[in-house]
C-alpha cells in the first residue's frame, strides 16, 4: 500500500468503489453545511483495504441547534438522501438524536448501504470528535477516527469481525502506529486479553 | 427413522474444534492479506478489493 502516513493525515489514492464514492457524497453535503463529523468502525477498515462490504457506515455529528440539524437534512434531501427511520427533522433531533439513537440515511429508494448517524454521547464518541485523522483520498477528504483508537474500539466491540477489523488494521499499519497510545486505548477500554489473543500473539 | 444430522457430544466437541481451527486461520489469512496490501500498488489491490466490496 502507498500511503503517506502522518500524525492526524493519512493520503493516499487508490480505485474508489462505489461505497468510496457513496460515502465521499455524503461527507460533501457535511462539509458544505459545516457539520463537524467523524467517522467510525467498520468503514475505515474497508477504506484502508479489507476484503468486505458493509450494510451501513457509522458517524458522529457534533451536537447542533435544531435550526442547523434541519438545514442539514434539507440539503441532504436535495442530495438525494432519504431518512430511513424518522419523516421529520424535529422528530429526528428530538426524539433520536437527542435521545441517545441514531438515525439512517440512504439514497432515495435504496435501504443498504446506508449513514447511521449520532450526536457523541459518551466519553469515547467524545474523544472520537476531538482526536480525527483527516485521510486524503485521491482528490477528496474525510474524517476518520485515530486509528489507535479504532483498533482498541473494535477489540471492544467483540465480534468475529471486529476483531478481524482490528488485526488488519493493525497489521497494515503497524510500522506507523504510535505504540504506546495504542496499549493505552486498549487498556482504557479493557481489552487487553483480546489485544494479546488478536494483534500480538505469533500465529 | 428420523431425518436430519444426530450427533454426539464427541461430534459436537469436533465442530467446536473445527470452528477454532477456521477462526485462527482467517486471522492468519487477515495477516496474509495485510502483508500483500503492503507490497502491491493501491491500483491493483483497490482494483481486486472493489470486487468484493460491490458484491453486498
Amino acid at each position: 500500500m502507498e500511503v503517506k502516513y502522518k500524525k492526524n493525515e493519512i493520503v493516499f489514492n487508490r480505485e474508489l468503489s462505489n461505497l468510496d464514492k457513496l460515502v465521499l457524497k455524503f461527507v460533501s453535503v457535511l462539509d458544505n453545511e459545516k457539520v463537524e463529523y467523524v467517522i467510525i468502525s467498520g468503514y475505515i477498515a474497508i477504506l484502508f483495504g479489507r476484503s468486505r462490504g458493509t450494510e451501513d457506515v457509522d458517524l458522529f455529528i457534533e451536537e447542533m441547534s435544531f435550526a442547523r440539524f434541519e438545514s442539514f437534512w434539507k440539503a441532504l434531501e436535495k442530495e438525494g438522501f432519504e431518512c430511513l427511520n424518522v419523516s421529520s427533522p424535529k422528530e429526528a433531533y428530538e426524539e433520536f438524536l437527542k435521545d441517545k439513537t441514531s438515525i439512517r440515511f440512504a439514497e432515495k429508494g435504496d435501504f443498504i448501504p446506508n449513514f447511521e448517524i449520532k450526536f457523541p454521547q459518551t466519553k469515547y464518541n467524545q474523544y472520537s470528535m476531538e482526536h480525527k485523522t483527516k485521510v486524503l483520498l485521491n482528490d477528496s477528504c474525510l474524517n476518520t477516527s485515530e486509528i489507535e483508537l479504532q483498533i482498541a474500539f473494535k477489540l471492544n466491540l467483540g465480534s468475529d469481525k471486529d476483531f478481524e477489523d482490528a488485526r488488519h488494521l493493525y497489521k497494515v499499519f503497524k510500522e506507523f502506529l504510535d505504540l504506546n497510545l495504542l496499549k493505552n486505548q486498549i487498556k482504557e477500554l479493557d481489552v487487553e486479553d483480546e489485544a494479546e489473543r488478536v494483534l500480538w500473539q505469533k500465529d | 427413522m428420523a431425518k436430519g444430522l444426530k450427533l454426539t457430544k464427541a461430534d459436537l466437541k469436533e465442530l467446536e474444534k473445527e470452528k477454532e481451527r477456521n477462526k485462527k486461520q482467517r486471522m492468519e489469512f487477515i495477516e496474509l492479506y495485510a502483508e500483500w496490501l503492503k507490497k502491491t500498488p493501491n491500483i491493483k489491490w483497490s482494483k481486486q478489493q472493489k470486487v468484493v466490496v460491490e458484491q453486498n
